[in-house]
């Protein structure tokens, strides 16, 4: 089970909880906003990328 | 007094053509009413939604706004009913563009052809014109007034600026809803006003098919590059070769036409585009055909054209841009609300001297894809060309902390198109 990568811009507050979770794809810029360096998720990082996604408190971050 | 809308206010540039003047017919005049337009152009013929597909498709109609999408395609992609949406957009907020206003202004029957064909082709009568430019919508209310067929076209004022008139921004709007960009990807052919399907575009494509239903596929397509027959509306300014464009002008020329032709042959920094657009150091060898400047990474998006003069810091002119863009966040998305300022701070820097390329680079680069809409996209694209192709004149600023010139503000960034 692989995914992609989706952030609702307009929903994105900048917690950044997705950053910390899911490192490995996602880092902050200067303004606390969410890079994604690589939108794909292979199966080992799914489970981390649910995370991320579950714990996004504006349900900003999806995984597709 | 009353106020007739004309083809040139005091405020706009003169409108020409070079070659054979098609969407501009009847208008040297000035504003074309029901009579000179028929005149100009003769009676349309009324095609199905096959036979209007088959000829968009036949003349490679791409859509004038800014993201020169095939219109057969999206003709064919938006469901026939009554329910069914025409929205043309008359927004125009690029403060350097003028060639919508003018058409609608002094072309607007040639609009309402183009909408009222398509509306009956999907079997609909819901046309909305969406216009911001109060001489355009009384030039459009007028033409409405004028014929018979167009008694459910609305004339809808828009007053949502830049990001605003974003098509999704605009379909929104008309659904009553914040005229901003949806966070989720829509497409307007599948929810578009009050949720139903919609088929969205410019004003001039709908000029433009308004063009080919009176002209028919052979002759629409006896001009112009084979990639796009037909002609084209560009907004020109700065610094040209030719004395009739020396004020800027709309200009309607067949595609195809070299770069050069229009800008001159000398290196030096040319806009295509607008400010969502590309940066260039000279014409080199390039056309101007959406499909073969899109190859070339420098897509006409709004049409746009300028050559700075060299009397005019280019650094200046870009920064005062850049700031331009960066107020028109509608502060949706973290990034671009917080990144543009951040780039236009940087511009300002860099402007005074400091070595601070990199991180304009670097912070140009990370708004790409990172909103609900292209503002973010497009203002990295203006300002990391920029930065590309004026590489010696920033050295300059870095050696004296200026260049020694004036910003002049050859490119607008008021909505009246004058310097600020």
């Amino acid at each position: 089970m692989s995914g992609a990568i989706e952030i609702d811009w307009t929903r994105c507050d900048g917690h950044g909880l997705c950053a910390q979770l899911l490192p490995e794809r996602i880092t902050l810029d200067e303004h606390g906003f969410p890079v994604v360096h690589d939108r794909t998720v292979g199966d080992a990082l799914v489970p981390h990328a649910r995370r991320a996604v579950a714990v996004c408190p504006r349900l900003a971050l999806r995984l597709e | 007094m009353t106020t007739t809308p004309t083809a040139s206010p005091a405020s706009a540039p003169p409108a020409l053509a070079w070659g054979s003047a098609r969407l501009l017919a009847g208008t040297s005049e000035g504003r074309a009413d029901l009579a000179a337009h028929r005149a100009a152009h003769g009676p349309t013929h009324p095609y199905d939604v096959h036979r209007l597909t088959m000829a968009l498709e036949a003349v490679r109609l791409l859509g004038h706004g800014g993201a020169a999408f095939p219109v057969a395609a999206k003709l064919r992609a938006t469901p026939a009913g009554r329910r069914t949406q025409v929205v043309v957009n008359g927004s125009e907020g690029e403060p350097a563009s003028h060639k919508d206003r003018t058409l609608m202004r002094s072309a607007p029957h040639l609009i309402l052809d183009g909408a009222i064909a398509v509306a009956r082709a999907v079997d609909t009568r819901h046309v909305s014109v969406v216009v911001a430019d109060p001489a355009a919508h009384a030039s459009l209310t007028a033409a409405v007034r004028e014929r018979d067929d167009a008694r459910t076209v609305r004339i809808v004022r828009h007053a949502h600026g830049y990001v605003g008139g974003e098509i999704r921004a605009v379909t929104r709007a008309l659904s009553g809803e914040p005229a901003v960009p949806p966070g989720r990807r829509v497409l307007p052919t599948v929810h578009g006003v009050g949720g139903h399907p919609t088929f969205a575009s410019n004003v001039e494509t709908f000029a433009q098919i308004g063009l080919l239903l009176s002209l028919g596929v052979d002759q629409f397509a006896s001009v112009g590059a084979a990639d796009e027959p037909g002609t084209t509306l560009l907004t020109v300014l700065g610094d040209l070769p030719h004395p009739a464009l020396a004020a800027g002008a709309v200009l309607e020329i067949p595609t195809g036409l070299p770069l050069a032709l229009l800008v001159g042959s000398a290196p030096g920094p040319v806009l295509i585009g607008g400010y969502h657009g590309t940066w260039l150091d000279g014409p080199g060898s390039l056309v101007l055909s959406r499909p073969s400047l899109r190859a070339a990474g420098a897509p006409l998006n709004a049409a746009v054209v300028a050559r700075l003069p060299e009397t005019t810091c280019p650094l200046g002119e870009v920064t005062a841009v850049a700031g331009w863009l960066a107020e028109q966040s509608t502060g949706q998305c973290g990034p671009c609300y917080f990144g543009l300022p951040a780039v236009a701070r940087t511009l300002h820097q860099l402007l005074r001297g400091a070595a601070v390329e990199d991180q304009a680079l670097a912070r140009a680069g990370l708004l790409r894809g990172r909103g609900a809409c292209a503002h973010p996209d497009g203002a990295s694209t203006f300002v990391g060309s920029a930065l590309a192709v004026l590489d010696e004149e920033i050295r300059v600023h870095r050696t004296h902390g200026h260049c020694g010139r004036p910003w002049q503000g050859v490119l607008p960034t008021d909505q009246e198109g004058g310097a600020r």
